[in-house]
């Protein structure tokens, strides 16, 4: 393995990939779920509420470093079948822990406004499901992304944690190089990768929120 | 023949009996005026009539049609409460307009959705919306905002605000318009525009039951005032009557308290 900066840079970037791949497809699916648990957790059923909540407080409660780890052993240990791939088994637990946190941003957000909003549209003889995707959501929206900024920022440098169970992210890749042969730039250099991805991220976010400076809520 | 009739109408927050069977009715086209201290049930009584709240007994008809009845639960059915909102309007103290959207989205928005239910609203979508914006510019012009159709609710004054919101309820053309304290949270110099608006309302003989605490104002629009005292109506009667010739001590101090 070559060690000029070019060859580390192909290498890292190799590695970055499948981060870059655990970010978007985490993304993807917990965005949505996280809505579904947060509007669960909101839920008018107690039963419903204990489970959202005490699913909730167990993602949140232990390490995501653990979460990995028992996504991945844990199907063999019990049912005696194959493990997951690894890749599969790491984006099934980034899935389960941000969606667990994104619900709790989302539950803020929607909890954050008036309810003079839902009585607007009620009494205009809007449903439920009208008053929340036309009037309470872009607020919602508004108002979470500072919060989401930061989860979702969070999420790029935890995707280094896949590493647990042997995926070879950047930081595996930076790391053998300082095994095999005993170079450790490679391991601060991968941090340039982190921090231009966040870069790039912050821009976004902050083009969003002015996107949605028309109006105050 | 009246146009609303609440009869009896019970409402209690856990221990505290907040209207205890109130009962009016009122002709169509003209207006009633609720006055009475912070904390007397008006609120609670536009509420009920608005369906944001349940009344625990009572009855409330509109064009002699039953629409809730606290002894009948097939009245309380969640499908059937949308439907029966129509019937009224509320225009609430703290406007609560909808801030993502323009003064036109506002008004437009709840008739819009509500025109998806319409029959044939897919083949004549285009022509449904125009109509409905045609209208909306046309109620906003009424109200004095020709010129602010295309502002976000934060770029309005409160009397503007209010005064969206006062187009926003017309659109859905209520049988009645509910106004709960459409003034409060206004400065002085800014409520005159808004009671200007409900006065032209009146005058086109729109049906209306405004909580109010500007007696000038309830004078001169109502042709019927109620006086709530404690969750109970005190006195009851044309303007004149109530306000200028006050039977019991406590409108007697409550008028002198808000004069």
């Amino acid at each position: 393995m070559g060690a000029g900066l070019a060859d580390v840079t192909i290498n890292l970037i190799e590695g970055f990939k499948l981060n870059c791949i655990v970010f978007g497809v985490t993304l993807l699916f917990s965005l949505p779920l996280g809505l579904g648990l947060a509007l669960c957790s909101m839920s008018r059923y107690r039963a419903v509420r204990v489970v959202s909540k005490t699913f909730v407080w167990i993602v949140r409660g232990t390490p995501l470093l653990l979460q990995i780890i028992v996504v991945f052993f844990v199907p063999g240990l019990l049912l005696n079948v194959s493990p997951p791939e690894r890749m599969d088994a790491a984006v099934i637990a980034f899935v389960i822990n941000y969606t667990a946190y994104f619900s709790e941003v989302y539950r803020g957000g929607i909890e954050s406004i008036p309810k003079g909003q839902y009585e607007a549209g009620q009494v205009l003889g809007m449903t439920k499901s009208q008053i929340f995707f036309k009037v309470i959501l872009l607020q919602v929206v508004k108002r979470i992304i500072p919060p989401m900024s930061n989860e979702i920022i969070t999420l790029v440098k935890d995707t280094a944690l896949m590493r647990v169970i042997a995926n070879k992210e950047i930081i595996m890749f930076a790391q053998q190089y300082i095994s095999g042969q005993a170079i450790i730039w490679p391991l601060f250099y991968s941090g340039v990768f982190f921090l231009l991805f966040c870069g790039v991220l912050t821009l976004l976010f902050g083009a969003a929120e002015r996107r949605l400076g028309y109006f105050r809520a | 023949m009246a146009i609303l009739e609440a009869s009896n109408i019970h409402k209690r927050f856990g221990g505290t009996e907040v209207l205890k069977g109130v009962s009016f009715s009122l002709e169509r086209g003209k207006s009633l005026a609720l006055i009475g201290s912070s904390g007397s049930g008006k609120t609670t009584l536009l509420r009920c009539l608005n369906f944001l709240e349940q009344p625990d007994g009572g009855t409330i008809s509109v064009n002699s049609e039953v629409l809730f009845d606290a002894a009948d639960p097939s009245t309380h059915t969640e499908s059937g409460v949308r439907k029966k909102r129509l019937h009224f309007g509320l225009v609430f103290q703290q406007f609560n307009l909808f801030p993502q959207y323009t003064a036109l989205g506002n008004v437009t928005l709840a008739p819009e959705l509500l025109a998806r239910d319409e029959p044939g609203y897919a083949s004549d979508k285009a022509r449904i919306l125009a109509r409905i914006r045609e209208e909306a510019r046309g109620i906003l012009a009424q109200v004095g905002l020709a010129d602010k159709m295309d502002s976000y609710p934060h770029e309005l004054s409160g009397g503007q605000q209010q005064r969206v919101a006062i187009a926003r309820a017309l659109a859905m053309k209520p049988d009645i318009l509910c106004f709960d304290e459409p003034t409060s949270a206004l400065d002085p110099e800014l409520s005159g525009e808004v009671l200007a608006a409900i006065r032209r309302l009146s005058e086109r003989n729109i049906t209306m039951v405004i909580a109010t605490h500007e007696m000038g104002f309830a004078r001169e629009v109502a042709s019927q005032v109620i006086f709530l005292s404690d969750g109970a109506i005190l006195e009851s009667g044309p303007p004149e009557q109530v306000l200028a010739n006050p039977q019991t001590e406590r409108l007697r101090s409550f008028l002198n308290a808000v004069l």
